[in-house]
């Protein structure tokens, strides 16, 4: 991870080293009542599970990156923003260009109605070799560097919250598979 | 959907619902099993298959992997293993698959009969096409059929439809909508090189130092190519971007430089270059002793013309005499390009002049010119791009890591098919021109064809093929996956109804304005309903094999082409097997590529390039070529170092430096018309916004096109943002809404409009004027004027 984008000191000493086996409910200073948002809704804002999501919000007058920045923030009277979980792959400069992927909706209707079905979001696919090994990352890990930007944090989904959010460093025992093959000689 | 017991099973097991768990309490468990039980996930790894394909728009030609399940393609996601993008994508490549799913799809071919469409067979269809163009072959001869074919072609559609027309029904009338995109690029490179296509690469985005943008929007028309500039940049804060340009855009913002100049002065700009690189002496004498030679053409405005209105309208024959010329000459040539004088042309201040002397004057440094449309859609767009060109010549900043000119292009396979298939009225395979008797004969050769077959007169071009349907001199035409009746400029001339005694032919994927004025609708396979192979900017080869099933009874255009020649009692041209019995691609693939091999155009074979990401040619030994006439880089250059242009045999093997002046466009903003139109594309869409409007998010993100109007003049003419207006030129009239401030910001007293949008069409107010040598039309220069609309 680039120094730009690790995550700041501050939560480094958000708590001491627990148990990450122990299953707990993530609590987040200052974020009592994490923000939820439904399978459904997320489903809505993707054409498939993969898609960049398309600007589930209006135009804003400043930098996306403002709001949107590694740790996420809370926005008076918006609610929170999500951090962004572009580590290695887009930085965080001047040079981000977040509208090259992610677009506003700034029309309900549709030109011509479209029969295209995208995939799903599976939440079945984070293998693991027993009951209690870390699974593995089940989605590729290309332009989602920061973990933390989906499993901790106010924004992250109930689902695939982490009980562990002070273990910064996931890919220590979180791998992502990179072949589909057993080894063979 | 999910729903089967082994599968629940294996989902509480995953979420923790046995003893340890990711992350869960029981209320997050009973919260996840509900949303399973409402059906918001599914089961997706079972059959889902991830291959290669390169994205279907633009011509920087990403690699996705696209992920296919039960015989629909569900998602799409950048290929990390693709030398072009490393995984990125842009807002297009990621909702690809949306574009194979609106409801509209052409299913069957259809037959205008009284005024309404009838579902006929492919057997009644192919039998017609026959009889029309076997009709007109016998009454009227080979000039009056006509194909127009496009830079979305896949080199197989490409092929066979050259072979046909050219080969099998004798007429040079095929011509492709490239024409309208790249051929002022294509004869920048065949004037001074003999050889079609850049010399660099897309390795110069981590090599240059500069990159200087002319009048090209990169952060929106080759937006993954500007996120590999942006990122050397960020790396390497010392690295420069120009942007040379006519309004603002979202590429502006990134600019080190931002130089705004006045519509069609660039070419006094780059003259202005060129004089102070003399006069400081910052050029590379010795590269230019070795390697280039100087040239002028004709140079009298009206001579030239702009092939659009009066005697010229019809019958535009203009052609360029090259002579000799010199260094000495060229200082002379350039004392009237002072800073002062290219100032008051162009409104550019000096000192801006002066920095991008510097920086192609700075031989310590490494340069990258880009650009696209600006300079290309420009009634002198092959001088501008000898202008470009000669910019790298003096320098001797060519063919070098990190120092090229390198004209990007908007079409997928604009260079693999339009250019190196040679699908264009004048062209033949690998460069070859019908011009030439060894060219004609050579592909005669090649395709078992007795001598003469080919006709040595060029064909109709473009815009001159849509003028002579419109006269009436092509009976029958097929035009195949384009959409000319919204791209052509100068519409109105273009109108036509079905039913006028010629026999119109498209191919296409959905409905639009030119299958509105079809006699006979096509459905066509797209993208991997298909097997293909398209070519990018960056001469990169790149195979995909069929992935799904077309819908309906839709079938790839290079079948058609070669259903219909075998109907004509030309088999011969095709004499593989067909679609039932054997595959005909690769045999079809290898027989094109003989063209190739040996005279520095060499493809890789066909299997390779089904297992590479992509190479780029010549690919000779296996190996591909990242620098064209560099020594150590381009295996047909035998010296140990520096450059050699071989291909340019008319010139000792030396590459052609071209004195080019500044011409005015053919119209100017007037008292009765005072503004500057200028049209393009946008991010979201794609072309005429055929596909792409059917993609949710990409309609949702941009629903309708839109006129950009400076802040100061929308306040003196009281137009508010969002305001419908009307835009008024001498050809034509079109409501739509103001934007002010938007993405873009034009300058004072000029507008620009997007032509992707079919109810509002931008193109009834272009002027059909052309550059002079590549028959290109000038889409960004005509004059309108804003009226308020009243409610
Ligand atoms: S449209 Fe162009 S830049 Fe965007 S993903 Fe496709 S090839 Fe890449």
């Amino acid at each position: 991870m680039k120094p730009s984008l690790a995550i700041p000191l501050a939560l480094l000493t958000l708590a001491a080293c627990e148990d990450p086996h122990r299953a707990r409910k993530v609590s987040v200073p200052g974020h009592e009542g994490a923000l939820k948002t439904t399978a459904t809704l997320r489903a809505d804002r993707r054409a498939f599970d993969g898609a960049p999501p398309v600007i589930p919000h209006g135009e804003l007058g400043a930098a996306c990156t403002s709001c949107h920045t590694v740790r996420g923030m809370a926005v008076p009277e918006l609610g929170f923003a999500p951090p962004l979980p572009h580590g290695e792959t887009s930085g965080l400069s001047d040079a981000s260009r977040c509208t090259q992927c992610h677009v506003f909706r700034r029309e309900e209707s549709l030109y011509v109605a479209s029969s295209f079905a995208g995939l799903r979001q599976d939440l079945r696919r984070g293998e693991r070799q027993h009951d209690v090994a870390p699974p593995v990352v089940p989605h590729p890990i290309f332009m989602r560097e920061n973990c933390a930007a989906c499993h901790a944090g106010p924004a992250a989904r109930e689902e695939i919250r982490t009980s562990h959010p002070d273990r910064e460093n996931c890919r220590q025992c979180h791998v992502s598979a990179a072949t589909e093959l057993v080894f063979a000689r | 959907m999910w729903n089967s017991d082994p599968d629940r099973r294996r989902f509480l097991k995953t979420l923790g619902a046995g003893a340890a768990c990711v992350a869960l309490s029981p209320a997050d468990r009973a919260e996840a099993a509900r949303l399973l039980a409402a059906g918001a996930f599914e089961s997706a790894d079972a059959a889902l298959a991830w291959h290669k394909a390169p994205c279907r728009y633009c011509g920087t030609g990403c690699g996705v992997e696209v992920g296919v399940r039960e015989g629909q393609v569900v998602s799409v996601r950048g290929d990390e293993k693709a030398p072009v993008n490393k995984g990125l994508l842009c807002v297009k490549g990621y909702h690809l698959p949306g574009m194979l799913y609106g409801e509209d799809r052409l299913r069957h071919p259809q037959l205008r009969r009284n005024g309404k469409l009838e579902r006929i067979s492919w057997d009644e269809a192919f039998d017609l096409i026959a009889k029309e163009f076997g009709g007109a072959l016998e009454e009227h001869g080979p000039e009056s059929v006509a194909v127009y074919g496009s830079g979305q072609w896949t080199i197989f559609d490409g092929y066979a439809a050259l072979k046909w027309v050219k080969g099998g029904m004798r007429s040079n009338n095929l011509d492709p909508n490239a024409r309208l995109c790249m051929a002022s690029a294509v004869m920048g490179f065949m004037t001074q090189f003999e050889s079609d296509e850049p010399m660099g690469c897309y390795d110069d985005f981590e090599l240059a130092d500069d990159f200087v943008l002319w009048g090209n929007n990169m952060a929106e028309m080759h937006p993954v190519l500007f996120s590999r500039i942006l990122e050397h940049k960020r790396e390497n804060p010392n690295v420069r971007i120009v942007d040379l340009a006519t309004r603002r855009t979202p590429t502006s913002n990134y600019a080190d430089l931002y130089v705004e100049f006045r519509p069609g002065t660039d070419l006094a700009i780059a003259n202005g270059i060129l004089h102070l690189l003399l006069k400081k002496g910052t050029i590379d004498r010795k590269f230019v002793r070795e390697n280039v030679v100087f040239k002028r053409g004709i140079e009298d405005l009206d001579t030239i013309g702009y092939g659009c209105e009066g005697d010229q309208a019809e019958q535009y024959t203009f052609k360029d005499q090259a002579q000799a010329s010199s260094l000495e000459e060229l200082e002379e040539f350039l004392a009237d390009y002072t800073p002062e004088r290219v100032s008051e042309i162009s409104g550019v201040p000096k000192a801006h002049i002066d920095a991008l002397a510097r920086i192609y004057g700075d031989l310590g440094r490494g340069t990258v010119s880009l650009w696209c449309m600006g300079v290309n859609q420009h009634v002198r767009g092959t001088w501008m791009n000898n202008l470009i060109n000669d910019l790298h010549l003096i320098t001797g900043k060519i063919s070098r890591p990190g120092s090229n000119p390198l004209s990007l292009t908007g079409q997928p396979s604009a260079c693999g098919t339009a250019r190196e298939v040679g699908t264009l009225s004048n062209r033949l395979p690998a460069d070859m021109l019908v011009t030439v008797d060894e060219h004609r004969a050579k592909t005669e050769d090649i395709w078992g064809l007795e001598p003469g077959t080919i006709p040595a007169k060029p064909g109709y071009h473009a815009v001159d093929m849509f003028r002579a349907l419109s006269r009436g001199d092509i009976k029958a035409m097929w035009i195949q996956t384009t959409n000319p009746w919204v791209s052509l400029p100068n519409l109105h001339r273009f109108e036509r109804k079905p039913g006028d005694g010629r026999f119109v032919v498209v191919s296409d994927i959905y409905p639009t304005p030119t299958t509105d004025v079809a006699d006979l609708i096509l459905p066509s396979a797209a993208w991997v309903e298909r097997e293909g192979m398209f070519g990018n900017t960056e001469r990169r080869t790149q195979h995909w094999d069929k992935l799904v099933e077309p819908p309906g009874e839709a079938k790839e255009d290079a079948w058609q082409i070669v259903e219909v020649a075998r109907r004509m009692g030309m088999e011969h041209l095709f004499p593989w097997a067909t679609e039932e019995d054997g595959d005909w691609h690769e045999p079809m693939f290898e027989e094109y590529r003989r063209f190739t091999l040996g005279v520095g155009k060499d493809l890789a074979s066909y299997e390779q390039l089904r297992k590479a990401r992509g190479l780029r040619w010549p690919v000779v030994e296996g190996k591909e070529t990242r620098y064209r006439y560099a020594a150590g880089h381009d295996p047909y250059v035998k010296k140990k170092e520096g450059v050699h242009f071989y291909k340019a045999k008319k010139n000792g093997e030396k590459a052609a430096f071209w004195l080019r002046p500044y011409h005015p466009p053919a119209e100017v903003p007037d008292a009765e018309y005072p503004f500057w139109l200028c049209t393009g594309r946008v991010l979201e869409h794609w072309h005429t916004g055929s596909m792409t409007r059917r993609v949710k998010e990409l309609h949702q993100a941009m629903p309708e096109a839109y006129v950009e109007v400076n802040r100061a003049d929308a306040v003196e003419l009281g137009v508010q943002d969002g305001q419908v207006v009307r835009v008024v030129g001498r050809r034509g009239s079109i409501d739509l809404p103001a934007r002010i401030d938007g993405r873009g910001a034009t300058p004072r007293g000029s507008l620009f409009i997007p032509f992707f949008d079919e109810s509002v069409l931008v193109n009834e107010l272009t002027l059909d004027a052309m550059d002079n040598i590549s028959k290109e039309p000038d889409y960004k220069k005509s004059a309108v004027r804003l009226e308020l609309v009243s409610s």
